[in-house]
């Protein structure tokens, strides 16, 4: 498996070594590289969900559990998300330049036409969900190709709204 | 069966109807229960599975796909009240709660209100009326002039001489003006006539009207709020105050009581401020007078909120009195039974509100299952919450997921129970603002009490972004996890496997031995 933090952050793979259940990590490479790692050792706990962390020789707990292709993580007080990818999949099912609703909402303006420039953090539309207001910005420059959608849709989570060219 | 506290009642009920949802039906269908009384619940498709239900004693089903077939349904509400034989409804906050009209409709349909009546609900819910009646009752409001100009007239002398009388600094409003349209703040009297003209030539379009209000600009101030009960005898006390400063757009996010800001005297000023509010309206039960406080020490009538609060519960810890015990006896007319004497201030309470949110994108509310749901539990800490470990969290409703409220001997403590309570908040699968709020609770302005209504607009959210941690921990943390097989929902759906674990030989079962149970 390959793992990330950021969808488009960088990938890495990590090894261990296993002694009676317990996992050593041993190497952690991205993109052929290899990292500089800390001492960790992580083994399974007796309660669902638990696991036991021993870290530069200081041993505490961890709360993990799986959602999708996400870890999540409550490690010394805080929260934290891992992305899961199959070894070589690309960055994520959307493609390139195409902006996806976060959220199932309906659409209260759309604020440009296609063909249209726009910079970075333009907004683009305007969606309204849970009784609020979200605006959708341009995550580049770039040239409206497509705009999917029209004021007073309803859209799914994930469907894609606009596209952005070079 | 009437409970035994209601034996002098004048309106006694056995059971209660809670015409909401969420965290604050739960709250409300657990103190009926307590009290004796049979709680019901109403619920919408979407709520099926709710904890509310589950809490209830019966449960009406409202049929229909949004808000006004269901829980904003008068007359589905009224009826699902008369089918249960429900004698008395609870509105909770939000929906209905503050509906003149509801609550008319409930007692012509010969059932108990919880709440005011429907006048003083009227009567504060309109601006306009409310600031009059504060003005009748000399309740102190936000200083204002309405001013009428005449298009022939030299409006200069007019405004100036208002303006002094309102003080510096001041909004200039023109009353065709609107959503910050035709609306100056002006610092001083020789801004004036700039900041007026600028105001009239951005409501030009309507400016025929000449109507401005001058309003005194109250920058830096808090929100400071005072909780009121009532009977229907004319008993009414205040509880002391809350303070809501940390707002962000209007939204609070984190509440305390006592106010860092408040003295005894500003107290005693502002409680009987609130009980004259209350009495202007001869309110029941238990409302909000909400106050702007500034920096100087004067404050303001806002608005009164004529319901039960969402912060409620940091008053209920401070002052030992259960809010909602108290609306069912005053509704059901019986006396307050407490004096203004009986109501001290014990300790330090703060309220953080869970949202499920992205702060880091401009707060989009999140969505997605709560797969590990684990809430601190620890001495001095209160969770209120309609949600379990498990549930949806859908765009359905309002993105609130609990109130995590802590007690502590003073504020400095706490705070450290605040934020240990909630570093110990285990909430995954779905992205809540915990560690956001951790992060203010922890910031100066915050921990030494210096927070003002403005103070999220000023900074940059990067400030509370929670410390980084090496990409490489959390990657062997995850790839660790799916090695060792740690995915408690894959177990679940597959029995065989879930009976023993490989590695250290337990199963969830604690009853369990290897492949013998002990039950």
């Amino acid at each position: 498996m390959e793992w990330s933090i950021d969808n488009s952050g960088p990938r890495y793979i990590a090894s261990f070594s296993e002694t009676d259940g317990k996992l050593k990590l041993s190497k952690i490479v991205s993109d052929n590289n290899e990292q500089l790692i800390p001492d960790i050792s992580i083994s399974r706990d007796e309660k669902p969900g638990r696991i036991l962390i021993e870290l530069e020789g200081v041993t505490s707990f961890a709360h993990v559990i799986r959602s999708d292709d996400k870890w999540w993580i409550h490690f010394q007080g805080h929260i934290y998300v891992t992305n899961m990818h199959e070894p070589g999949s690309k960055d994520s099912s959307l493609s390139e330049g195409s902006l996806s609703a976060p959220m199932p909402g309906t659409i209260l303006d759309v604020l440009v036409k296609s063909g249209q420039r726009v910079r970075q953090g333009q907004t683009l539309l305007i969606m309204e969900a849970m009784k609020m207001e979200h605006r959708i910005q341009a995550p580049k420059a770039g040239e409206v190709t497509v705009v999917h959608f029209q004021k007073g849709d309803r859209v799914d989570m994930g469907q894609n709204l606009v596209e952005i060219g070079e | 069966m009437f409970p035994d506290w209601m034996n002098n009642a004048t309106q006694p009920f056995d059971s209660v109807l809670v015409a909401n949802r969420g965290e604050i039906a739960v709250r409300i269908l657990r103190a009926a229960k307590e009290s004796g009384l049979r709680g019901i619940a109403v619920y919408s498709d979407p709520d099926k599975g709710s904890l509310h239900v589950e809490t209830s004693d019966d449960a009406i089903h409202l049929p229909g796909d949004n808000l006004s077939e269901t829980y904003l349904n008068m007359d589905a509400i009224i009826s699902a009240a008369k089918q249960s034989g429900a004698q008395a409804i609870h509105p909770g906050y939000g929906f209905l709660s503050e509906r003149a009209d509801f609550a008319k409709a409930v007692q012509s349909a010969g059932l108990v209100w919880i709440g005011p009546s429907p006048e003083a609900i009227e009567t504060m819910g309109d601006k306009i009326s409310a600031r009059r009646r504060m003005i009748e009752s000399e309740v102190p409001i936000i200083p204002g002039e309405e001013l009428a100009i005449e298009s022939d007239s030299n409006p200069l002398g007019v405004l100036a001489s208002s303006a002094a009388r309102v003080g510096y600094p001041l909004l200039v409003k023109a009353s065709a003006g609107g959503g910050g349209k035709g609306m100056r703040a002006v610092y001083e009297p020789k801004m004036l006539r700039t900041e007026y003209e600028a105001a009239a030539r951005e409501a030009s379009a309507a400016f025929g009207d000449g109507t401005v209000y001058v309003e005194r600009l109250l920058t830096g101030s808090r929100h400071v709020e005072i909780q009121v009960l009532c009977d229907k005898y004319g008993n009414s006390i205040h509880l002391n105050e809350r303070d809501c400063s940390l707002q962000r757009r209007h939204q609070k996010v984190i509440e305390e009581a006592p106010s860092p800001a408040v003295t005894s005297e500003i107290r005693n000023a502002m409680g009987i401020a609130a009980i004259r509010a209350a009495k202007a309206v001869n309110y029941e039960g238990a409302g909000t007078v909400e106050f702007l406080l500034t920096s100087k020490g004067e404050f303001f009538f806002l608005e009164m909120n004529t319901r039960l609060q969402v912060e409620h519960p940091v008053t209920e810890l401070i002052t030992g009195v259960d809010l909602v015990q108290k609306q069912f006896e005053v509704a059901a007319g019986l006396s307050l039974g407490l004096s203004q004497a009986d109501i001290g201030i014990t300790g330090h309470s703060i309220e953080a509100r869970i949202y499920a949110e992205d702060v880091s994108k401009g707060f989009l509310p999140a969505i997605g299952k709560l797969a590990m749901w684990r809430p601190p539990s620890t001495p001095g800490v209160r969770m209120d919450s309609g949600f379990r470990e498990g549930d949806e969290v859908t765009v359905d409703f309002d993105p609130m997921l609990a109130k995590l409220i802590v007690h502590a001997p003073d504020r400095p403590a706490a705070l450290r129970r605040l934020d240990s309570a909630l570093s110990e908040f285990i909430v995954l699968g779905v992205t809540t603002n915990v560690g956001f709020l951790r992060q203010i609770a922890r910031s100066n302005t915050f921990s030494e009490g210096m927070v003002t209504t403005d103070f999220l607009d000023n900074v940059s959210l990067d400030e509370f972004s929670q410390p980084q941690i090496e990409d490489s921990i959390l990657v062997s943390i995850s790839a660790a996890s799916n090695r060792l097989g740690i995915d408690r929902y894959s177990r679940n759906t597959n029995p065989e496997s879930s009976l023993i674990d490989e590695y250290s030989g337990h199963s969830d079962d604690p009853f369990r031995t290897l492949t013998r149970s002990f039950p």
